[in-house]
């Protein structure tokens, strides 16, 4: 459990657009264990989903990877020759994308998505291949009688399945989930994640999972990173960030969404609109926002520090 | 299934309303080809030299249904009468020599430009931000906006005239026997690459746009960042995931320019003298030759309706989504 999958270093990813430049990501760090699960919060644009495509080098201009590294088991991926990434790609990390309903293609068979991946990895023949395909149907409980089918002729439910089937494919250490369940129903998105918790045991890999709900993710993760306008303002253990938020962000966040099982409780958003990227304030990115904001949030930058060896606070106020 | 089925009922009735159309235009015109040929002999021709002459061609008389059922008969045997222009020789036979050059020509340059410009399209986006996808698109888009005539006189005049290095005229050496034998076989190809070399040139940069804009619209999908996550190759990526998809809306156009090719064709051969269907039409209307008028848009009709029934065929194959 505590043995280092990946590592990620002052990473900073920008998008260089014709009106400035937007710091996407600025400046994390962040480690993900082995068979861990790692969360990762934020509202929308907070640079969560940035982050994780940079984990499989996938960016692409206007987006540019500026600074830090990212070492996944001590091999820097931002520096691997074309070939090296390649075979890293899904063999090492795969990724299950927001909506599967976009990011399976609709006019190619399902046995071939799912084999196509087998055999640029492996040297598999066609028919072993088709046999893997049909094992992993299984394996996330989906008929083989489906293989053969497109993915319009699937229901949202089964497509997100076929996704998870396809990102299991080489058996990978980590799998990245960017909001795995965001395009489903509260009932689909239970009987996925029990699904996949069963997966995480029996396969052992680690997950980083992106979503806006903490309350889910208090639910699913070890760990939980929140982040705010590219940066990461609050880190720990998942119970913890979730029922003692320390950031005011955390705790707006914590009080956005209703509590499944505890009493009713009145919801507090958090005041005002995320910050514009092109136009960041002197000091605290949040400052904004916040209702505790003081003179020094105005003009120093707070850094990660840490009280306990486990929570890690980017705030002033602590 | 049902889909094709349905789609050949559409094209069997637009085909009916085709013929139709072709049949009451000249009657609702004033006169006939004959009664310019009357006036041009100013009226030196009696009534029954007229009535001999108008059997011959095929103007009956009868009820308009009657006439229509003969025509439709005409077209089902093939029977379309003589040319007025090179009569006695049968429509049918004037067509059939020349068609097949056209066919040749319109079809041959549309799937050369179509192969070069897709393949330059998908690349070009694929590859938007290096040399080849910056470059190659702008110098397209600058010899695709010269009219056509200009591009092929241009043409005709360095390698034909000044160069004198390709034949400017005809589809093969007249002193060659047609046949099946490499001197035959060569002429022909070197006979084509001047029209058909213009009309690629003009032809490919529509190809190159219409592709490379459904590709840019495609590369934005996440399939297809999900497909370079999987870590597959980029030659894959970008044909079976990105060009596969981006192929659906370019095949629509394809078909429709089938059409057009053959329209195009005709000015090709004007210039090129090409003895094709485009020459024969314009001899026949200089020459009011109006069987060979109507059997020559018959076969436009004929070749644009089968072309977009297989392109229909080719789309149901490409986008599985369809034939639901």
């Amino acid at each position: 459990m505590s043995e280092v999958l990946l590592e990620i270093n002052n990473l900073c990813v920008d998008y260089v657009l014709p009106n400035g430049i937007a710091r996407a990501v600025n400046n994390v760090s962040l480690s993900i264990k082995k068979g861990e699960t790692l969360g990762l919060a934020g509202e929308s644009g907070c640079g969560k989903s940035t982050l994780a495509f940079s984990i499989s080098n996938l960016h692409k201009a206007p987006a540019l990877i500026s600074e830090g590294e990212i070492l996944f088991q001590g091999q820097d991926v931002l520096k691997m020759r074309p070939k090296t990434l390649k075979a890293y790609r899904w063999n090492n990390v795969s990724v299950v994308f927001q909506s599967a309903m976009n990011s399976l293609n609709p006019v190619i068979s399902i046995a071939e998505q799912l084999t196509d991946v087998i055999r640029a990895h492996t040297k598999a023949s066609a028919k072993d291949a088709e046999l893997r395909a049909i094992e992993l149907l299984e394996i996330v409980g989906i008929h083989k009688e489906r293989l053969h089918s497109f993915p319009y002729q699937l229901s949202g439910g089964m497509r997100q399945r076929v996704v998870i089937a396809i990102a299991l494919a080489l058996e990978p250490e980590l799998i990245i989930m960017d909001e795995p369940t965001t395009a489903l129903d509260v009932v689909v998105e239970r009987e996925i994640l029990n699904q996949l918790y069963e997966l995480k045991q029996t396969f052992g890999f680690s997950i980083l999972f992106i979503s806006h709900d903490l309350s889910l993710m208090a639910e699913i993760a070890d760990r939980i990173g929140v982040m705010y306008a590219g940066n990461l303002i609050e880190l720990g253990l998942a119970k913890e960030v979730f029922h003692h938020p320390i950031h005011p962000y955390t705790k707006g966040l914590v009080s956005s969404f209703p509590s499944i099982h505890g009493p009713k409780e009145t919801l507090y958003g958090i005041p005002g609109s995320p910050l514009n990227l092109l136009d960041k304030p002197q000091g605290c990115d949040f400052q904004a926002r916040c209702p505790d904001c003081h003179h020094k949030c105005q003009q120093e930058v707070p850094r990660l520090s840490s009280d306990t060896p486990d929570r890690l606070v980017a705030c002033h106020n602590l | 299934m049902h889909y094709i089925v349905r789609q050949l009922g559409f094209y069997l009735t637009a085909f009916l309303i085709a013929i139709s159309f072709n049949f009451m235009l000249p009657r609702l015109m004033p006169g006939d080809p004959l009664d310019a040929l009357f006036s041009a002999t100013q009226g030196r021709m009696d009534e029954t030299q007229m009535a001999a002459i108008r059997e011959m061609y095929g103007f009956m008389d009868g009820s308009i249904i009657e006439q229509y059922l003969a025509y439709l008969y005409s077209i089902i045997s093939l029977d379309l009468g003589p040319s007025v222009l090179m009569f006695p020789v049968s429509v049918t036979q004037v067509i059939g020599q020349a068609l097949p050059w056209t066919i040749f020509l319109a079809l041959g340059s549309l799937i050369v430009a179509l192969i070069i410009g897709i393949s330059i399209g998908t690349y070009a986006s694929y590859h938007r931000s290096g040399f080849f996808g910056q470059v190659v698109p702008p110098v397209l888009a600058f010899i695709s906006n010269f009219p056509y005539v200009v591009t092929a006189l241009i043409l005709f005049y360095i390698f034909g005239v000044q160069l004198d290095i390709l034949p400017i005229s005809y589809t093969y050496d007249p002193d060659l026997t047609p046949g099946f034998h490499w001197d035959f076989i060569l002429s022909v190809i070197k006979h084509a690459i001047l029209p058909m070399g213009s009309m690629i040139l003009v032809g490919v940069a529509t190809w190159v746009f219409n592709m490379r804009n459904a590709m840019i619209n495609v590369l934005g999908e996440d399939y297809i960042t999900m497909a370079e996550a999987k870590g597959l190759s980029s030659t894959r990526v970008m044909t079976r995931y990105a060009g596969r998809n981006a192929i659906l809306p370019v095949a629509t156009a394809i078909a429709m320019a089938i059409g057009f090719s053959f329209a195009g064709s005709i000015l090709t051969e004007v210039v090129f003298n090409y003895q094709g269907l485009g020459n024969v039409l314009l001899k026949g209307i200089v020459a009011r030759d109006y069987p060979l008028i109507q059997a020559i848009l018959l076969i436009l009709v004929v070749a644009v309706l089968t072309a977009n029934f297989i392109a229909d065929l080719v789309y149901v194959w490409l986008d599985p989504r369809i034939s639901k």
